[in-house]
């Protein structure tokens, strides 16, 4: 049932749209850059954009800094949104049920399909930002971590690696909620819409002060963490309680999407 | 399986996910028989414990200042998260890490250099005797100890203990007996067997909220590496030589005036020199400092404040009170140039008093040095 | 193969499904007949385990479902309330994903499968096109071909020649008789009297969630032991046979308890011409008016 629904992501022309959309962001902004030479005053840009001007090795994860807070949960929550909801809306959940398919295993296939457009996706932008980094942007000959320590080729890629994973991981709780909302509607807009409501909902709270006793479970914390990846020694503290979280929100919701879509009756 | 159950399988580890955590948390801590004076000595003395950690310090001090003062506005108001690596107190690095970068503090005894990530600058500089309040200065042992080192013992009381950090901290309450601080109480909680602290929070005179507190989340009592509190610079970054700190520690260099002795009743503070420029009085947490400002560090602060809600104008400058803190700059008679800022965590009668004198102070000048 | 007890079917104070007891047998074409509205499709949703049952017990190949749908499914092909496909990919790729969905099947004939389904509907030269550019009646025919991928032992066929046009539908009349003819069961829900009539040898009419009639189609249209006839002369023959002429309607005069044969000599001899005389049969139609109407059920 996984190989179908990878095959079935792989053949939709909206899924490359969708990728190549993300895609096109990072880049526009490495072609600005390296055409105006002006980097964001401090402070204020995405993580390690300020020091690509320098060092066009970091733009891969300039480029993730860039799509992770908002375009990349978007495409997600359109793509587990439509997980569910969608073959019902083309009707073909009737005849996928009726093949048969057990419905646990098609909701676990259909989120393992998710996590392989999130990979698809990331390694793309990735290695866009690795392209246009190179032949863009600047080339130090040692690149540096956030703490200022240098930081060998290969150190680089093991940490960029990682963080690619924890981006990954990071979109987890967003595509189990939305696989949620997809087993309740029989409408794909609607399941994202209630998936990413979720996700304004939480960075809204990230910001109020009054909320703090919230924030560990908002899924949207530990996000950016990836960062911390780049301080040396790495801080893991949020690294890892945002792999936890993830792991979390999936059990809870991949759960409530159990309940309810194994009981359920297919009407569409 | 009907729905029914399988929605009770899904709430019922809903709730143990999500109440398992606040129930470890909520577990009573071992508390211990030390006593309050044994605390505070041992407190008093773990300056030198190395360790290394992860703190967050919340400060609740709206301060109205930006330019030279910003750094200090954001970390009395706002949320810091600090990485320590402390080797001992000539030896220690302190990060204070935001979502896109960091700003880290490498101390080594004779110079402390800071490292801004996002603006790739490394500045260098001797290590002053007199200067604002950094980030490091809020870990909680520094907090702490600033706030106990002249604690006498009548001024401590014992607390439970709490559970911080994943250790037992018994805790220890501080109520200073000086008649003019603004400071209700400041809570500590130490490791028993080192003293090291591990959380403190400073509470003002009639207030609900703590002004500024500080809390181990992770903490280690391992000596951390010789490297990891030495800075070495990228070779992209900028490396700058800087003669002073910041405004304070400018002030203490370059300004020929020289702070009383003893300012409304404040004797200078132990431990602090005299007869320089910037002048500290006070004891523990209940402190006041008076700095001489040129007009071009004076005048943009004296907009800020005029401009600030509930900011008092009067005979001797324009005064702010903001929860235990109270200021007041006044220009010094006589010197059109230099203006006195008078700060500090006493009530507003005593600043008021100190700018007074000051504002007419008859100081004797003293050559460059 | 179907065999249904009680079951029933409650959506919050609506009865969908009333009680019914489906008795379909191994060899039947089983006419699944009923208004829009009456249930049917609910029906057929819950013998494929789509829509959970109220109460009452499903058993397909005689196994119960929806417990077993894992091992009956697989022999169960099926046409649930038109047809659907993924209209970016093309009929062949939407078959071989269907069956790649399923369990069984092995992947080396996977293709073999797909080919045959799609030649047995006749959709081999288009299926390569992609699924948006098919007509209704291809789409039609897709659907069928996927409930054929397995060579099925039962088919639950819903309003299968929904979209055809008459050619079409004599086409898919004919391949349902060729797979009946080589074993298959096939249960065939149509609000469709005709089609029904023409093809099914095993009849369930649902009237508003109540299965009111169940019968071989041979039992249902057996004669009614009355005698019809069509003269011009229906006044005399009206005068001759009275008493014994239950209805009379224009020149259509129906008579009760009689031999044909005797009947028509002695009309002959009174010189009463007759256009046409034979015994009595109900239409489906009929039988199915005459159920639905006696239902004592009434709309609440």
């Amino acid at each position: 049932m996984i190989v179908v629904e990878l095959r079935k992501l792989l053949t939709r022309p909206r899924t490359w749209i969708t990728i190549a959309l993300i895609d096109a962001l990072p880049t526009l902004v490495a072609v600005l850059l390296a055409l105006t030479d002006v980097g964001p005053r401090p402070g204020t840009g995405p993580a390690f954009l300020s020091a690509v001007l320098a060092d066009g090795t970091l733009f891969p994860l300039a480029a993730l800094a860039m799509v992770l807070p908002l375009f990349l949960p978007v495409a997600v929550a359109l793509t587990a949104g439509d997980a569910i909801a969608g073959e019902a809306q083309t009707g073909t959940l009737r005849y996928l049920l009726a093949r048969p398919v057990g419905r646990t295993r098609l909701l676990v296939a259909k989120l393992v399909a998710v996590i392989a457009f999130v990979l698809l996706t990331v390694l793309v932008v990735a290695a866009t930002g690795f392209v246009v980094g190179a032949l863009l942007l600047g080339d130090a000959p040692l690149s540096s971590s956030v703490s200022g320590t240098s930081l060998t080729q290969q150190e680089l890629a093991w940490r960029t690696v990682l963080a690619l994973g924890y981006a990954v991981l990071a979109m987890l709780g967003v595509a189990s909620i939305a696989l949620f909302f997809s087993t309740i509607t029989d409408s794909p807009p609607g399941a994202a819409m209630g998936a990413l409501a979720f996700l304004i909902a939480s960075t809204l709270l990230l910001t109020l002060d009054a909320a703090n006793a919230l924030q560990p479970y908002l899924p949207t914390r530990y996000w950016l963490a990836f960062v911390d990846l780049f301080r040396d020694p790495i801080l893991w503290r949020d690294v890892g309680f945002g792999v936890l979280q993830q792991g979390v929100y999936v059990l809870l919701f991949l759960g409530a999407a159990w309940a309810n879509f194994t009981t359920r009756d297919i009407t569409s | 399986m009907t729905a029914a159950r399988r929605w009770c399988l899904v709430l019922a580890g809903a709730a143990v996910l999500l109440v398992a955590p606040l129930a470890v948390r909520a577990l009573p801590a071992d508390d211990s028989e030390i006593t309050a004076t044994d605390l505070l000595e041992r407190v008093q003395q773990s300056a030198a414990v190395p360790h290394t950690g992860y703190a967050e310090s919340v400060g609740s001090l709206q301060l109205p200042v930006a330019d030279e003062f910003s750094e200090l506005a954001a970390l009395l108001g706002e949320r810091s998260r600090l990485r320590v690596w402390w080797r001992g107190v000539d030896d220690w690095r302190v990060d204070a890490i935001d979502p896109a970068g960091e700003t880290d503090l490498f101390h080594n005894g004779l110079t402390t250099t800071s490292w801004d990530y996002q603006a790739e600058r490394a500045v260098v500089t001797p290590e002053p005797t007199i200067r604002l309040p950094r980030s490091a200065d809020l870990l909680p042992p520094q907090l702490a100890r600033l706030a106990l080192d002249d604690a006498l013992p009548e001024e401590v009381s014992r607390l439970p203990a709490e559970r911080i950090a994943g250790q037992d901290a018994p805790g220890l309450r501080l109520e200073p007996s000086m008649p003019q601080s603004t400071i209700d109480h400041v809570d500590v909680w130490a490791d028993e067997d080192t003293g090291l602290p591990l959380q403190v929070e400073v509470w003002g005179v009639d207030s609900t909220l703590a002004a500024v507190s500080s809390t181990f989340l992770d903490v280690s009592l391992a000596t951390p590496s010789a490297e990891v509190t030495q800075f070495v610079a990228p070779a992209t970054a900028e490396v700058v030589v800087e003669d002073v700190f910041d405004v304070a520690a400018g002030a203490d260099r370059f300004s020929e005036a020289v702070a009383p002795r003893r300012l409304a009743g404040l004797a200078t503070r132990p431990g602090t020199p005299q007869d320089r420029p910037v002048g500290q009085y006070g004891r523990g947490l209940t402190t006041m400092v008076a700095v001489p400002l040129w007009d071009q560090a004076a005048d943009p602060l004296r907009e800020q404040l005029l401009d600030t809600p509930g900011a008092r104008i009067g005979s001797a400058g324009v005064a702010l009170t903001v929860g235990p803190l109270n200021l007041r700059l006044a220009p010094e008679f006589g010197r059109e140039d230099r203006s006195w800022l008078v700060a500090g965590t006493v009530d507003a009668a005593t600043v008021t008093h100190a700018t007074r004198r000051l504002h007419g102070v008859d100081y004797t000048s003293r050559p460059v040095g | 193969m179907i065999t249904t007890d009680g079951l029933t079917k409650r959506y919050g104070p609506v009865l969908a499904v009333d009680c019914i007891d489906l008795d379909v047998r191994a060899g039947d074409i089983y006419g699944f007949l009923g208004a829009n509205g009456s249930g049917k499709t609910t029906t057929v949703r819950m013998l494929l385990g789509l829509v959970l049952p109220t109460s009452g017990t499903i058993r397909l190949l005689d196994e119960p479902m929806p417990r077993a749908a894992h091992s009956v499914l697989p022999q169960v092909g099926a046409l649930i309330e038109g047809p659907a496909a993924y209209g970016h990919l093309s009929g062949r790729s939407n078959l071989a994903l269907l069956d790649a969905a399923g369990p069984g099947g092995p992947r080396r004939t996977r293709r073999a499968r797909v080919d045959a389904a799609l030649e047995q509907v006749g959709l081999a030269r288009v299926s390569s096109r992609q699924v948006r550019a098919y007509s209704l009646g291809m789409r039609q025919r897709l659907g069928l071909a996927a409930a054929l991928l397995r060579t099925p032992r039962l088919l639950i066929l819903d309003e299968p020649t929904n979209g055809l046009d008459p050619q079409g539908i004599r086409e898919i009349r004919d391949l349902l008789v060729g797979l009946h003819a080589q074993g298959t069961t096939v249960f065939l829900s149509s609000h469709l009297l005709a089609e029904v009539e023409q093809l099914c040898t095993r009849v369930g009419v649902l009237d508003r969630g109540r299965l009111v009639l169940q019968d071989e189609l041979t039992v249902l249209q057996q004669p009614t032991g009355r005698t019809v006839v069509r003269t011009p002369d229906a006044e005399r023959a009206h005068g001759l046979l009275d008493g014994r002429v239950e209805h009379r309607d224009g020149d259509r005069i129906v008579v009760r308890r009689t031999d044909a044969a005797a009947l028509n000599s002695l009309l002959v001899g009174q010189g009463v011409r007759v256009h046409e005389l034979g015994p009595e049969r109900r239409t489906l139609e009929q039988v199915v008016l005459a159920a639905t109407t006696e239902s004592p059920e009434v709309a609440p």
